[in-house]
């Protein structure tokens, strides 16, 4: 490595660590000789020319994760007062720690060479996705209510969640340009199963003290504008007696042809800039969800304030009764503080994530003595670092990690990360990828000191999957 | 660039995915108990303006006839109360009444909570002294309403309040203002 070269990769450095926070999925993130590289980056580079996945077991990924708070935080055998540690942990999260699950079970995938560039994917993949940031003010009003907080804001812009079931079709195409540089690119069809999201809210609550005024405090809600989008929702909420089993199995049934559909892209690009030395990028789910079926959309909008209930102490007959003081007010209430439910199209962006990445190799492998064999030198230790992200309602998040990947063979290889992000800064993961003749098997387990105790843990993610590759030469 | 041998690596292979596979299945939740989710109580404490006035002599005046009457009364319906989500997590009420008095004579106050069907809970009786237009006579009252006591706030959904003006004619002049909250603390 050269001067130039190793300040080009200082400079990476310092700018990953800069940005160091995340969720990230990077332990399989340019392993070329697996195919869900390929679904991380279309334009990775790999040295597979024909694959096909165990129906439902190819890749089966869990990740769950919370950035502000672990179960220990809140369920501690230590001390038994539950509802003082859920205080404390209230107060010690913002609205800006969040919530995660994403699920993916990959349903089918294959792929072959086409001529000697090309490599062409595709398959089916089931995904669950659940974001929520933590919803602070509301949910201290909830539990402390306002008396502690006279004077202040109660903001529901904090709800904030999004969550998404939904099947996805895809086909990839790979092509290796020239010996330097390799793009690729993926389409994928969205069939929407559940979708519900909450994400641009609006409004305040405030109880403040008023001298001088009518009463001791006004109570005003201001500008409330709050709305919640569902989709494959409603006609779950129509079926009357509809036990959570059978909402589940309606929902599986809906799992090949949801009612709603979208259109996405993945795009990527691998650049060896030197034998050793490569940089990589790509994005995935460049797309929109289209939800025009079975829509539902709950809206909650409008100001109001009042002061109390003023009695006006009216000459009245025996017979009369008094001024319905309490209609009066719940009328106005009703005038000013809506609820409508509709049925509007709406249209949702899937998350997109984005990835880069600089890889270094080193150890030159000894390829078996034979003329015929045209592949390329290939390199048994490979150190990266890959700087990954997710766009979320809120804004992106980031993460970094740091890995050294060694083939030990061509039948074995292991990676050993370090990485950074929203959750941990002690997130070491490990991967294991081996195949026995042309059947692989490969798991990869990240944040291995939080899998000791996984209620201590702010997160945790999982793959694994098994698979036929073929490696023709 | 020093070359690497390849070789067999059968048993670092069964090892290593012997280990990631017990990593992934020998993992636990320790030092937790879950069983506590059941004891998590919601426990908000709610400050809630109640009702408010400003009165003054032409409310002790018939507006036909003109005819004095020392007493006046009004009923209201505190709907909230009879709420049964409010009312199962009720447990703690205290009433605040603060009164300004300007009119020049004692008023004897009494605040009755009633069921439904008219029945009396419990009420608020006090007396507030003699005031002047330039110096109000000041009662702040503070009803606590707790333990079996609660029952009778759940059992309440409406207020009746009533002043008698002790000693006064119809050439009574003042005003009396009245500010009221509720703090209501819950369990659910």
């Amino acid at each position: 490595m050269n001067f130039d070269m190793r300040k080009i990769v200082l400079i990476l450095s310092l700018l990953a660590f800069i940005n160091a926070r995340s969720q990230n999925r990077p332990l399989l993130y340019n392993v070329d000789d697996l195919p869900q590289a390929l679904m991380q980056n279309p334009g990775a580079r790999i040295d597979f020319t024909r694959h096909f996945g165990v129906p439902f077991l190819s890749q089966i990924h869990f990740f769950v994760g919370s950035s502000g708070v672990t179960a220990f935080d809140v369920f501690s055998d230590e001390n038994p007062n539950v509802n003082q540690r859920v205080r404390e942990v209230m107060k010690n999260i913002s609205s800006g720690d969040f919530f995660s699950v994403n699920q993916q079970l990959e349903i089918l995938s294959f792929g072959w060479k086409v001529k000697s560039r090309g490599y062409f994917s595709a398959g089916i993949y089931q995904e669950l996705d659940v974001f929520a940031y933590f919803p602070k003010d509301p949910a201290i009003l909830a539990f402390e209510g306002n008396t502690g907080y006279i004077g202040q804001d109660f903001d529901f812009s904090d709800v904030n969640f999004a969550g998404e079931v939904l099947t996805v079709y895809h086909a990839g195409y790979n092509y290796k340009v020239d010996r330097q540089l390799t793009v690729g690119g993926r389409f994928k069809l969205y069939s929407g199963i559940f979708n519900a999201e909450s994400t641009s809210n609006e409004g305040t609550f405030r109880t403040i003290e008023t001298p001088g005024g009518p009463n001791f405090y006004r109570h005003e809600v201001d500008g409330l504008n709050v709305r919640v989008n569902t989709s494959g929702y409603a006609s779950l909420s129509e079926e009357e007696g509809m036990t959570v089993d059978q909402a589940v199995a309606e929902l599986l049934s809906r799992s090949f042809f949801g009612q709603n559909v979208g259109l996405g892209v993945d795009l990527g690009f691998h650049y060896r800039v030197t034998d050793q030395f490569s940089i990589n990028g790509s994005i995935q789910d460049l797309g929109l969800m289209f939800h025009q079926k079975d829509v539902e959309n709950y809206n909650y909008f409008g100001s109001f304030q009042t002061n109390g209930l003023e009695p006006l102490f009216p000459e009245l007959d025996n017979n009369e009764s008094t001024i319905p003081y309490w209609d009066v007010f719940e009328e106005r209430l009703d005038l000013n503080l809506q609820q409508k439910t509709t049925n509007e199209v709406y249209s949702t962006w899937r998350p997109i994530k984005f990835n880069a990445s600089f890889q270094f190799g080193t150890g030159k492998s000894i390829l078996p003595c034979d003329y015929l064999i045209s592949k390329k030198p290939r390199f048994m230790n490979l150190f990266g670092m890959l700087i990954s992200g997710v766009n979320r309602s809120k804004g992106p998040t980031y993460g970094v990690t740091a890995y050294w990947d060694r083939k030990l063979n061509d039948n074995l290889r292991f990676r050993v990360a370090y990485g950074v992000d929203e959750y941990t800064l002690t997130k070491v993961g490990f991967m294991a990828s081996s195949r026995f003749k042309n059947f692989n098997l490969y798991m990869a387990v990240n944040d291995i000191i939080g899998y000791t105790n996984l209620a201590k843990a702010n997160s945790a993610s999982l793959q694994l999957g098994m698979q036929f590759i073929f490696k023709d030469l | 660039m020093k070359n690497k041998i390849v070789t067999p690596f059968r048993p670092l292979k069964i090892l290593l995915i012997g280990f990631l596979l017990s990593l992934a299945f020998s993992s636990c939740f320790a030092d937790v108990d879950f069983g506590q989710s059941e004891n998590i109580t919601l426990e908000p404490d709610l400050e809630v303006d109640l009702l408010y006035y400003k009165l003054n002599e032409l409310d002790f005046l018939d507006s036909e006839t003109n005819e004095y009457s020392s007493t006046i009364r009004d009923t209201v319906r505190l709907e909230f109360l009879d709420d049964d989500y409010i009312q199962d997590g009720l447990v703690y009420a205290a009433f605040r009444f603060r009164h300004e008095n300007r009119f020049p004579y004692l008023i004897n106050t009494n605040i009755r909570f009633l069921s439904a069907s008219g029945r009396s809970q419990f009420n608020i009786t006090y007396t507030i002294p003699e005031g002047t237009l330039t110096s109000p006579a000041i009662v702040d009252t503070v009803h606590v309403m707790q333990g079996n006591d609660i029952n009778k706030v759940r059992r309440s959904i409406q207020v009746v309040v009533e002043h008698e003006i002790v000693g006064a004619d119809k050439a009574i002049q003042g005003e009396l203002d009245l500010q009221s909250k509720g703090l209501f603390k819950f369990e659910f």
